[in-house]
Order: C-alpha cells, then structure tokens, then sequence
C-alpha cells in the first residue's frame, strides 16, 4: 500500500468520525417515529381513540376519494407557485444582499431574520389587520381615490399566496446569499472579458456557480410548503383544502390516525421527488475533491 | 458574523444557566393543564396566596392533543384537567380521569343542574363544569335586508358572499341535519351525506370558515352574518350593541367545558382546592365575565355584572327551544362527516 | 464613500419593508385598548402591565429561548460535521442518511409530533426539555446540513489540500481553513433553525412534560379563549430587544473596523 492510499484512508476515516454525530442522531430519533407512522398508516383505527393491530391497506385506498386527491394537487399547486414566487423575489435579495460591503451585508442578513424570531401567528395577525376590509390598505387606498370600496382581499387565494411567500422568503434568501456571497467573481470578468452580454455571462456563470444554493432554496420552499396548511386556513378563510389540513383534520377531530399516517406517507412520497432533484444538483461526486 | 453570533450566543447561555439554577425550591404544586387565558390573573394569582400552593400552568391546543399526552403519562403528571365535553367521555372510558371527591367541595350544590348529568359524565362523578357556550347566529341588521330567524334563512341569496362560519363540521353540518330536521348525532350516512348536498348550496354565501376571531370580521364589515360560539359572541355584541343575535328556530347545540381529576393526578387534593376556589360564586363570576362562556355556577349569576348579564346566561325565553348537545359518534360516521366537510370547503372556495 | 442610490438598495429596502410591515402593526396594536383588533379602543399601556404581571409568561419567554439556542447550536454542530463528513466518509447508505436527516421537514408536523410522542413513550425518556431539545435538533438539523452541504460545493480543493501539504492535520486543515469558508453557511443555517425552534408550537406541544410550556405553545392554546392584546405586548419587547442587540453589535462592528 503506497502512501497516498493510507492517507485517502485515514482521511475518509476522519470523515466518517465526524459525520457519526448526524447518523446515530438521524437514526435514533428519526428514523424511530418515521418507521412507527409507516406502520400505523397499514393499522385499523379503534372505534372511539386509538389503533387496533390489524394489517391492511384501507388507508390507502380511502385516499382515492376525489376530495382528498384534489387536497394533494391544490397543495402542490400551492407549493409550486409559491416556490416560483419565491424563487423570482428571493434570488435577487439574495444576490443584490451578496453584493454589499461586508458591514452592512451583516446587517441586512440580521434585518432579514429578525422579523422571523416574532411568533409567525401573530406576524399573520398583522396580514390580517393590514388586508382586511376597511383596513389600514383599505383605507388608504380609498382616501387617496385608488378604489371606492373595500377591495376584500383577505380570503383569497392571492392573500394566502402573499403570506406563503412571505413565511418562506427568508429560507431562499438566505440559502442564495450564502452561495453567491463565495462566488469567484473573476469567472464572470472573464466571462465578460470574452464577449458575453451581462444576461449571458448571468446565466452560464453566476446562474450556474449559485445553483446549489438556489436549489437549497428550492428546497427550503418547496418541500414545507407542501406541508403548510395554517397560513391557506387563516388567511385564506379555510376554503383551499389542502392535504395538510386534511392529515389535521383527520389526526386532531376524526381520530382516524392510520389514515393520517396513510396521507403523510403520500405527501412524503410526493415531496421526496423533490429531493431526489436537490441530490441530483448538489450530488456527492462534486463534493468528493472539495476539501 | 461569527462574532455576532458568539455575543448571541454567550449571553443566551448565560440566561439559561440564570434560569435553570433559579427554579430549585420545592414547594407543593398544583399542575393545571388546560387552554391558555382559562382564567383571570387575579384568580391564579389569589389561589396561590390563599393556599400556598404554586400554580404551574401548561397549555395544549387540542383536546386530542391533551388525551395523547395524558395517555403517554399513564393519567399522572397533571393534577387538573379543564377541557371540552366529548374528549371527557373518551378520557372517563380509557380510564383516565378519577372520581371526585365531593365532600371536599362544598360549593358542589351551586352548580347549574342545566349543566349536568350530560352525556360524558351523566352520574356527575368526574367532572365539573366551567363555563357553556351554545351556537348562534349573529348578524348586523343594517347590512341584512331581512330578519334571520333560524339556521334555513342563511341559504338566503341575499348573503352571497358574506357568511362566516366557525370551522367545526359537527356544528356546520351538524347545522344542515338541524335544517332537515334531523338529529345533530345521527349515525346514518345517507342522513350525513344529506346534509351535505345542503350544504353544498349553501357554498356560494361562505366568505370565510375559521374558529378564531370571527367577530373582528363581523365588526370590520367582512361578513354580514355569522355562526359562532358564546365567547365571540359576547365581544361582538360589547363592541356594537347593535347586532342581533339570534337563537336559531330549529334548536340549539351547545357545549360544556369542565374540570377533571387524572387517574393518577400526583396532586389530588390540591384539584379539589381549586376547583372549590373557583366554585365560589363571586369569583365564578369574575371567571365567567373574563372568559365570556355561559355561567355553569347557578350561585354566581347574581354577582355578574348588569353589563355581562345578558350575555352570560341562556334568555328565558328559549329555555324551551330544543337544546342538543355534540356527542361522540360511531367513526364510520365520523369519518362521513370529515369527508362531506371536506367536499363542503372545497365548493366554498370555488 | 460614496452615497449612491442604486437600484438594488432600493429593492432591498422595499422588501425588508414589507417585512416589517406585520410588525409595525403588532406594535401599533399592542397600544390598543380594545382586545379586538377591529376596534380602535383608544391609547393604553394596559397590556404592558398586564404582561409584567404574569409571570408563566417569563417561564414560558425563558424556556423558549434556552431551547432555541441549545437545540440549533447542536444542529449546527451535528449538521456541519455531517455535512463535511458524510459526502466523503465510508458509511454504507449514506445516501439514506442524508435523506432520513431531511425527514422531519418533510412531514407534516402534528403528524411527526403525534409519532413522536409514541417512539418516546418507548423509549422511556421523560418528557421535558430534554425529549423537546431531542425533537427540535431533529427538526433544525436539515437547515443547517443543506447549508453548508451547499456551501461546500465547489469550494476550491486546493486550500485545504495547501494547508495538508504543509502539514496541517485533518482537524487543523478542518479549523483553520474549512471552518471560516462555510462560516457564513454555518450561521445561515442556525439563524433559520433559532427562528424554526423559537417558533416551533406542533411538537412542542407533544414533546413538552408537565413542568415545561414555552411561549408559542401559550400563545397558540389562547386561540381557544382569544389571543390578547398582551402577546401583541410582549412581540413589540422581544423586538425591541432584538433590533436592540443587532443595532449594538453592528455599531461594536464598525468601530472595530475603523480602528
């Protein structure tokens, strides 16, 4: 054994040492109540409170029900708006945030957080207050002759749209600022330097070196959302059926746990698409020669 | 950056040692669990000088959540449970909750006898109520251009778009079973599944479902009309006198918030302590004005407020109306009902 | 320096605007008298005195806090070495771990809570603040791990491999050169997580025992008897605070910078 092979070795030794932390934890205590909910979504609920053990796949077949496969579209309906929006007012705070000098860069991304450490109900109280009719938005809009009547925007579909962005906002900013924050930005002079356009040179080097931590963003987004149901029931006046209020519903008032399991299982399954498109991107053979 | 953080973080670590050194003496406890708001300051804050005793509050959201966790707990850890009706039937029937001990309380016999012998605990043996509240409709009569007498007049076309609703299928489609006249406990599915083609015209008047802060909407000219509990109703109506409220002709649904005892309460005697503390007629007053439900304390409705009175006890006059409380049903009709209020909400939306 | 306004401080400023927009309003209202928020009551500082006066309240306020930090401090202590290590390490299946990890973000909470509760209850761990700093690492690592796993991408190989030329060990190159490169990555992370922690009211609920309640669980559980303006209150102190601490920090920052 040459030199070289005992040190990629003893190397990959250390990694391994330190990535036990992550899979002892990720094991114990989430592969734990994962694997028990898998289970429980095959269990027959008990008549009043609780599961009997019988084996069977009702709880799957009860999903082909229209209303509850129309739930699992209008929430991935609902994620990927939201995840474009997302993504189009996100990336460019993020990058512009990149951009400034390094003092107040700090204190933006400070700014960005700060609003996100006020309880997110109460922050939504505020929507409300702000969207509602004859409101502050109202009422300014009308004394300055814009509308002449309440526009009720609070309970549509545009009013949870604005407050999903809103809630997710900080996870794409955050996640596009950190990778555009290490870009080399002489790959883009050179870019330039040998004729490409400012959109050109964007969008074969700076798109592409950012990437991952778009994806991050992606992510971040994408997959809670599909889960989020409270901000569709409160500012949306509970008329979005979505496959989280569903789970909700069934879990917390109808006490059906096995089929709540069921439908998790689902959107997990649903949502894991997602993920297997983040793997893609930020794919461990890219990270092997990184440190 | 990092320094930011390390600033963060060494003074949030010190805050924490502070606080996890200052709470080491022992003192006798009583753990009451139960929603937050349950009760005016002055009552926890009286209740502890009075007996001594530390009140250590915690909350939980749902009564699911509540029977999960007292379940996990083997019916220990908690010494007091306050929470609604139906969850005390499962709660008394898994073996949870233990019977009272009359003797230490005194103030029993002041209970509202409309408040008893119910469904979850018809020989009174668990439970003690705190505070009812029953379903109405409420409206602004300047808004509506006619009178609401009953739960068949909100298929009204006048109300396009300008009903809100409390999200609870038992009390929404519970509404429809009243409208064809039917039972709100009926276990029969084609019954069920009636009420929601009801429902389903009804769709187009929706404005909004949600069971918090209906009555702001209602104040702010968001909706019209309304269905909603007790408590919303007493704000609504101390803000604008003017609103009607309406007791709906075709009969009442109401509910019962009450107290019990856990199986294994590590506190018992402490439970009974307060509950006696807030059978008091003059302090159950101040309970019930705080918390804006029914008075359940026959003895404390002379110590309420002329300002709260209308409010905090069912008019006499439809003491006759048909009174029908939400109980436990069989899970396939359950189940009925979810999905009809699934395809319910999904209309209004549409 | 020049004082140039350029289009980009514009839309920086207009979204962080926005941001603050609820905000503005909480503070607004946590002066009204009314305990409805469609009603304007009049002046008061009622719910100040109101909120001083519970003293649940500052438990709750402490707890949450103390689990903030302790819990994304191990996810990001847990999350960073998993990112660094995992991708290189010899762990067979790590493609799964790395997707188990991510797990808990992707089901839906009251559910995960629920399963929780009954995988605990197995495990005989009393509940508390230990099965909830448990639980709230679980939740908080995925943020942190993707971070930094982003970070990490095309990060350039040749200066750790400098750094173990000259002889730098592993856990030398690890501190001295890989740490600061995905700093900015590593606070990101725990930033989202604090803010997922701090906020978190599903699993708490669930995980907390019978002596532990932290402040959404109170805020939350008024929603059966109506949240008061006292919350409103305490928002307004804890963002005072903050903005309080940032303001001081960057101020501590420049001088620093200018010496």
């Amino acid at each position: 054994m040459n030199t070289f092979e005992k040190l990629r070795r003893k190397r990959s030794r250390s990694y391994t040492l330190a990535s036990l932390p992550l899979v002892i934890f990720t094991i114990v205590f989430v592969l734990g109540p994962m694997v028990y909910m898998v289970i429980l979504s095959f269990l027959t609920r008990a008549e009043s409170w609780g599961v009997v053990a019988e084996f069977t796949f009702d709880n799957y077949a009860d999903i082909l029900e229209p209303v509850y496969l129309e739930s699992a579209v209008q929430s991935l309906k609902l994620a990927f708006t939201t995840t474009i929006i997302v993504c189009a007012v996100g990336y460019p705070f993020g990058y512009f945030m990149a951009k400034l000098p390094e003092a107040r860069r700090r204190l933006c991304v400070m700014l960005v957080m700060v609003p996100f450490w006020t309880s997110s109900l109460i922050r939504l109280y505020g929507w409300m207050i702000i969207l509602r009719a004859n409101g502050p938005l109202d009422s300014a809009l009308m004394a300055l002759g814009i509308t002449d009547a309440p526009l009720k925007l609070l309970y549509t579909y545009p009013a949870v749209l604005a407050g999903m962005v809103y809630a997710l906002l900080p996870f794409m900013i955050l996640s596009v600022y950190s990778s555009v924050e290490k870009m080399d930005w002489s790959l883009v002079e050179a870019a330039r330097d040998l004729g490409a356009g400012a959109v050109r040179a964007f969008l074969t080097v700076t798109l592409k070196l950012t990437l991952p931590g778009l994806m991050t963003g992606i992510i971040l987004t994408f997959v809670p959302s599909m889960g989020l149901f409270f901000i569709a029931d409160i500012l949306g006046g509970n008329k979005v059926v979505l496959i989280g209020t569903v789970i909700q519903e069934q879990l917390m008032k109808v006490h059906n746990w096995p089929f709540a399991a069921a439908l998790s299982v689902i959107l997990m399954a649903m949502t894991s698409a997602m993920i297997i498109l983040y793997r893609k991107v930020t794919g461990s053979k890219e990270l092997e020669g990184a440190i | 950056m990092k320094k930011l953080l390390s600033i963060v973080l060494a003074a949030a670590l010190v805050f924490s040692l502070a606080a996890v050194s200052g709470c080491s003496e022992k003192q006798e406890t009583l753990t009451l669990y139960t929603w937050e708001g349950m009760f005016p300051q002055e009552i926890l804050d009286g209740f502890e000088k009075d007996t001594g005793i530390r009140i250590n509050y915690v909350n939980f959201d749902y009564d699911e959540t509540m029977l999960a966790k007292l379940q996990a707990a083997n019916g220990g850890d908690y010494d007091l449970v306050i929470a609604d009706d139906y969850i005390i039937e499962t709660v008394i029937a898994e073996g949870l909750a233990q019977k009272l001990d009359l003797s230490k309380l005194p103030s029993y016999d002041g209970i509202n006898p409309v408040y008893q012998g119910q469904f979850y605990d018809p020989t009174n043996e668990y439970t003690v109520p705190y505070g009812a509240g029953v379903q109405t409709i409420v409206y602004d009569p300047e808004a509506v251009g006619f009178e609401i007498n009953g739960y068949a007049d909100l298929w009204n076309e006048q109300l396009a778009d300008s009903l809100g609703i409390i999200a609870n299928y038992r009390v929404i489609n519970g509404m429809a079973l009243k409208v064809l006249g039917e039972s709100y406990n009926t276990e029969d599915l084609e019954t069920i599944d009636a009420a929601g083609d009801l429902l389903a015209d009804l769709a187009p008047n929706i404005r909004l479902i949600k069971d918090d802060y209906l009555e702001d909407d209602l104040l702010s000219g968001e909706i019209n009309a309304a269905i909603m509990y007790t408590s919303q109703v007493t704000g609504a109506k101390m803000a604008r006198p003017s609103l009607e409220i309406v007791y709906p002709e075709e009969g009442i649904g109401f509910g019962i918030m009450a107290g019990f005892i856990p199986s294994n309460a590590p506190n018992p005697d402490a439970a009974h302590q307060f509950l006696e503390y807030i059978l008091d007629p003059e302090r159950a007053a101040d309970c019930f004005e705080y918390l804006g439900y029914y008075c359940t304390t026959l003895a404390a409705e002379q110590y309420i407020s002329e300002e709260y009175r209308s409010f905090l006890t069912i008019p006499a006059e439809f003491a006759d109306t048909e009174m029908e409380m939400i109980e436990n049903i069989s899970a396939e009709a359950d189940s009925e009902h979810a999905l009809v209020w699934s395809e319910f909400k999904t209309l209004c939306g549409q | 320096m020049k004082r140039r306004f350029r289009a980009s401080s514009v839309y920086l400023l207009a979204v962080l605007a926005l941001m603050y927009l609820p905000i503005v309003v909480v503070i607004v209202y946590s002066f009204n008298s009314s305990d409805l928020s469609s009603v304007w009551g009049g002046f008061t500082l009622d719910w100040y005195r109101e909120l001083f006066r519970d003293r649940a309240m500052g438990e709750a306020l402490r707890n949450t806090l103390v689990l903030g930090v302790l819990s994304s401090l191990s996810a990001a202590i847990i999350g960073t070495l998993g990112a660094v290590g995992l991708p290189r390490s010899r762990i067979v299946g790590k493609g799964a771990v790395e997707y188990i990890a991510m797990l808990p973000m992707m089901t839906p909470e009251i559910i995960l809570g629920m399963v929780s509760l009954a995988f605990f209850s197995l495990l005989a761990l009393p509940f508390g603040m230990l099965t909830l700093f448990l639980s709230h690492t679980a939740f908080c690592i995925p943020y942190v791990y993707m971070q930094v796993k982003a970070r990490l991408i095309g990060l350039d190989p040749s200066l750790t491999e400098a750094a173990r030329d000259l002889g730098a060990g592993e856990s030398r190159a690890f501190f001295d050169i890989t740490l600061p490169l995905i700093m900015p990555a590593i606070s990101s992370g725990m930033l989202l997580a604090f803010a997922m922690s701090i906020d978190d009211v599903v699993i708490s609920v669930f995980m907390t025992g019978a002596s532990v309640n932290t402040l959404p669980i109170k805020i939350y559980t008024m929603l059966k008897t109506g949240v008061t303006p006292k919350i409103n209150a305490l928002c307004t102190l804890m963002f005072a605070a903050t903005i309080l601490v940032v303001v001081a920090v960057s101020l501590a920052g420049r001088r620093k910078t200018k010496r």
